[in-house]
């Protein structure tokens, strides 16, 4: 199995990126340009040499390389700097006996015992040193220069690999853009080979070539050949209509799947994806020790279908290593919350790293999958802060929602340190919106690692700064109102008349109101909501706004 | 015993016992040569013996391949990191620094000089030296590595191994992987080294090495399932037994007649019509050689090791010549060597070429 994968400058990963993987399955979660369908692709790469269905070293294009790394390196050449080209390079570090694999050429000398992997380089050719040289002398370069680049695809044994001699299989799942020209699927094919043993293998390629020769000798095919070498005057060799017997394996690209006599490319999407994750469990070759990437299995898939394909992942994956990502909560609560690796910025953090993981076990993980997935998250206490600080988002950003702009408002009760845990390690923008309960010295202790010296950049957190009192007694128990929670602080701000306008009430004493907005909570922060008067905010609201 | 030396005569089978009990193995098994012809010569045993395939489990590779992809490319970092281009082929001590009064030539520190040509080609006097190198710097890691891949590593043409492939040998030796060695003492042909490892046991003594060396380890040495020659004739047995008298004589089990069978002097004005006639194989020393006809195929004597002709028909060096017409002794190992196996690649008749004017009694001249 994979144990660790090193990828540096392919894509969205800008320099060096490290990604520990387990046994079994693993599941991505990350917003887009997270860097998920990059893992799973370089991967791929690095186990198939192909690249999006067709081979890395056919197909070489600067997109493959990141765009700021490229920049940078423009920048630099045309300055008149001599940087080192730049380069991209996966590396797989495998657990498990792979002597063939083994060797110590690799990157991470962290490493001093037995490693065995593979690896995948694209780098410029040393062959092309001088013309390369002297490319950069001119100057004025404006794309990488490709042409001068080589693949180099090596087990850390340094032996050069093919996708026969490598002993790991991957099988790609993904949405289907990976077609041979016939239409077939590039992927199908392979995982259909894989499940094959050579010799069945060489009895379709027998069975292939027969036909193909019963073509040639065919009479009507005869009778139109001896027509067009009687049809050219120019010649007098024979020409004749005959089908290519050329390449070894032609048949994987010829050859369709077909599903209840409909080909394998005109079933729904869906149903392929489930077929071809099925055809990939199946395949029980001891030699053929195998990883399965899937990408993003709820598209294209009726939730039903979806559920039995994570049955069936989840009951059949056996020794084989999965590796999914996903936006959807439904699949990674499917799944397994164990499996769940967090990405953002290429940081990353495994769920059963975090000290709140059974905390967020027991929530269904669907507020952490909000905050892994947004741009920018606002955490609040309780569902009405959720609707005034929705509004209050409006009012200063031209009537837009929080999340038209991937911006979340998550309720999280008093949850706060655990969502902050998650957002600490994966660097997201969080603003914390806080009650200050009459004692600051209290709320600032509850914070003091994101507040002081302790503050990190990416987590601010917004509370009043003043403590209000006042003479409001509540209940039998004679409790003390809080005058510093959102509502008080906001008629504060505001005043008696608006919001007894807003909420169509006619008090005419303040602690009467407070009384009043504490009592219907949920039902006045609706109001305030949709109310069409302008209103003011508390200097930590708009603080946590920006 | 895990592991065993078979010492053999020419003619006596080796490959094919080698291919027969490799096919026995049903794990990994690794075969490896000398020359490329015998390589050669390996696979047409197997394609004979095995319904024309290679079981995939059986791995062929020349000794020096063998060495660069496991012996030295896998655990190379800790020496250099640079890419190793290949072989260069040497005849003689690489690595020469400068010639003053005494050649003085790279020590092992200066890695890329020592090791390697300007175009990072390793010198093929040094590979195995390096492999053993790597495996001393990567705790072992080489050796284990090939064990791991390899639980049967057969080892055919080692009287041939000198030096630091002896080393790495005795490390293989050292592992649980059966090692089985075939070698004849009288046919070294090849020197992979010109260091000073293990000079003593040049010339042909690897049953001496693995006594003195490797007491400790399991080793059967066996000078007796192949000592009898399925391709010469009595004749041709008898006389190149006639060269090395201090080995166990070879006796021929080979007992078809033709027309024209045994050793015979032929004069050099009449090898034209006798290779009309006979069309036996031109055997020479080296391409220094020229007096042979180029109408015919020829081969150096080193080359055609291993291989089968009905006739040959060889173009002595002068000891050579000395040693049959005047019994003096041959006083070089290689000359007499390659002598050896010239004579041994006949079945039926071994043709020698002499002076017009000689004349002697040893053999029949034709």
């Amino acid at each position: 199995m994979i144990e660790k994968i090193k990828i540096e400058n392919l894509k969205c990963i800008q320099g060096s990126f490290e990604l520990d993987l387990k046994q079994g399955i693993n599941i991505l979660v990350g917003n887009n340009e997270a860097g998920k369908s990059t893992i799973l692709e370089a991967i791929h790469m690095a186990l198939s040499g192909i690249f999006r269905g067709r081979t890395v070293k056919g197909n070489l294009t600067q997109y493959l390389f990141n765009y700021n790394v490229v920049n940078q390196y423009l920048d630099d050449v045309n300055k008149g700097n001599a940087p080192e080209a730049p380069y991209i390079l996966i590396e797989l570090y495998m657990n498990g006996s792979f002597p063939i694999l083994e060797g110590d050429r690799f990157t991470d000398k962290s490493r001093s015992s037995k490693t065995s992997g593979v690896a995948l380089k694209i780098a410029l050719d040393e062959k092309y040193s001088e013309e390369y040289e002297s490319l950069i002398k001119a100057g004025e370069l404006v794309s990488l220069p490709i042409e001068y680049y080589d693949v180099e695809w090596y087990a850390f044994s340094r032996k050069a690999l093919t996708s026969r001699s490598i002993p790991i299989k991957s099988s790609f799942i993904d949405v289907g853009f990976s077609k041979f020209q016939n239409g077939s699927d590039i992927y199908i094919s392979r995982i259909v080979q894989n499940i094959l043993e050579t010799e069945e293998k060489t009895k379709v390629a027998q069975a292939y070539r027969k036909v193909k020769e019963t073509f040639s000798k065919d009479p009507a095919i005869s009778s139109i050949n001896s027509k067009i070498t009687g049809i050219s005057k120019l010649s007098s060799k024979k020409i004749e209509l005959t089908v290519d017997l050329g390449a070894r394996s032609t048949w994987d690209g010829s050859l369709i799947t077909q599903l209840d006599n409909i080909p394998f490319d005109f079933i729904g999407k869906g149903e392929q994806a489930i077929v071809k994750t099925d055809l990939a469990l199946s395949n029980k070759k001891a030699e053929s020790s195998s990883v399965i990437l899937i990408e993003e299995p709820e598209c294209h898939i009726s939730h039903a279908r979806l559920n039995q394909l994570l049955e069936n992942i989840k009951s059949n994956y056996g020794g084989k290593q999965i590796i999914i990502s996903t936006h959807s909560s439904f699949v990674s609560n499917k799944l397994g919350l164990d499996n769940l690796i967090l990405l953002n910025q290429q940081k990353t953090v495994r769920f059963n790293d975090l000290e709140s993981k059974e905390f967020f076990e027991k929530i269904a993980g669907y507020g952490t999958l909000r905050l892994i997935l947004c741009d920018k998250a606002i955490l609040v206490e309780g569902d009405s802060d959720e609707l005034v600080i929705q509004r209050a988002y409006m009012d200063t950003h031209d009537g837009k929602l929080p999340i038209e702009d991937k911006v979340e408002v998550i309720s999280v009760g008093t949850s706060f340190l655990r969502f902050l845990e998650i957002a600490k390690h994966l660097s997201i923008p969080v603003k914390v919106v806080t009650d200050n309960d009459g004692d600051i010295s209290a709320l600032e202790k509850k914070y003091e690692d994101y507040i002081g010296t302790n503050k990190k950049s990416n987590i601010e957190i917004c509370y009043d700064n003043e403590e209000h009192i006042g003479t409001l007694i509540l209940g039998k128990d004679k409790k003390p109102f809080n005058y510093n929670t959102l509502e008080p602080l906001l008629l504060n701000e505001n005043n008696l008349k608006m919001f007894n306008s807003i909420f169509n009430t006619s008090y005419t004493v303040e602690d009467d109101l407070h009384k009043y907005m504490k009592k219907h909570k949920t039902e006045c922060a609706l109001k305030i909501f949709s109310a069409k008067n302008k209103i003011k905010y508390p200097d930590y609201i708009k603080r946590s706004l920006l | 015993m895990k592991n065993e030396l078979l010492i053999a005569s020419a003619g006596a089978g080796k490959t094919t016992l080698f291919v027969k009990k490799a096919l026995a193995c049903s794990d990994s098994v690794l075969i490896t040569t000398f020359t490329e012809e015998n390589e050669r010569e390996i696979r047409k045993k197997f394609t004979e013996l095995n319904n024309g395939v290679i079981p995939p489990n059986v791995t062929i590779q020349t000794w020096f391949s063998f060495l660069i992809e496991h012996g030295a490319k896998p655990y190379q970092g800790k020496l250099t990191n640079k890419r190793i281009n290949g072989l260069f082929l040497v005849n003689e001590k690489s690595g020469l620094k400068y010639r003053g009064k005494y050649p003085v030539y790279f020590s092992e520190d200066e890695i890329d000089n020592h090791y390697f040509t300007s175009d990072y080609q390793i010198y093929s006097d040094k590979l195995s030296k390096f492999a053993v190198k790597c495996n001393e710097k990567s705790n072992g890691y080489v050796i284990v590595r090939i064990s791991a891949l390899f639980q049967n590593i057969f080892i055919d043409e080692v009287q041939d191994m000198a030096g630091y492939d002896l080393v790495f040998i005795k490390l293989l030796l050292e592992t649980d992987s059966v090692i089985r060695m075939a070698g004849d003492p009288r046919q070294v042909t090849y020197h992979t080294h010109f260091s000073s490892k293990y000079k003593k046991y040049y010339e042909g003594k690897i049953q001496e090495f693995v006594l003195n060396e490797c007491k400790q380890l399991e080793c059967l040495i066996d000078t007796d399932a192949l000592k009898g020659s399925w391709r010469n004739n009595q004749t041709i047995c008898d006389f190149a037994n006639k060269l090395f008298p201090e080995h166990p004589q070879c006796e021929s089990l080979q007992k078809k007649k033709t027309d024209h069978d045994g050793v015979f002097f032929v004069a050099e004005k009449d090898t034209e019509k006798y290779l009309e006639k006979y069309l036996p194989m031109q055997l020479r020393y080296d391409r220094r050689t020229k007096k042979i006809n180029p109408k015919y195929e020829v081969k150096n004597f080193g080359e055609s090791k291993g291989a089968t002709y009905d006739r040959v028909l060889i173009y002595p060096t002068k000891k050579m010549l000395d040693w049959v017409l005047k019994n003096e002794k041959i006083d070089s190992f290689e000359v007499k060597c390659k002598f050896y196996v010239a004579v041994t690649r006949a079945k039926f008749s071994v043709a020698i070429v002499c002076k017009n004017n000689d004349k002697s009694d040893v053999l029949p001249i034709y």
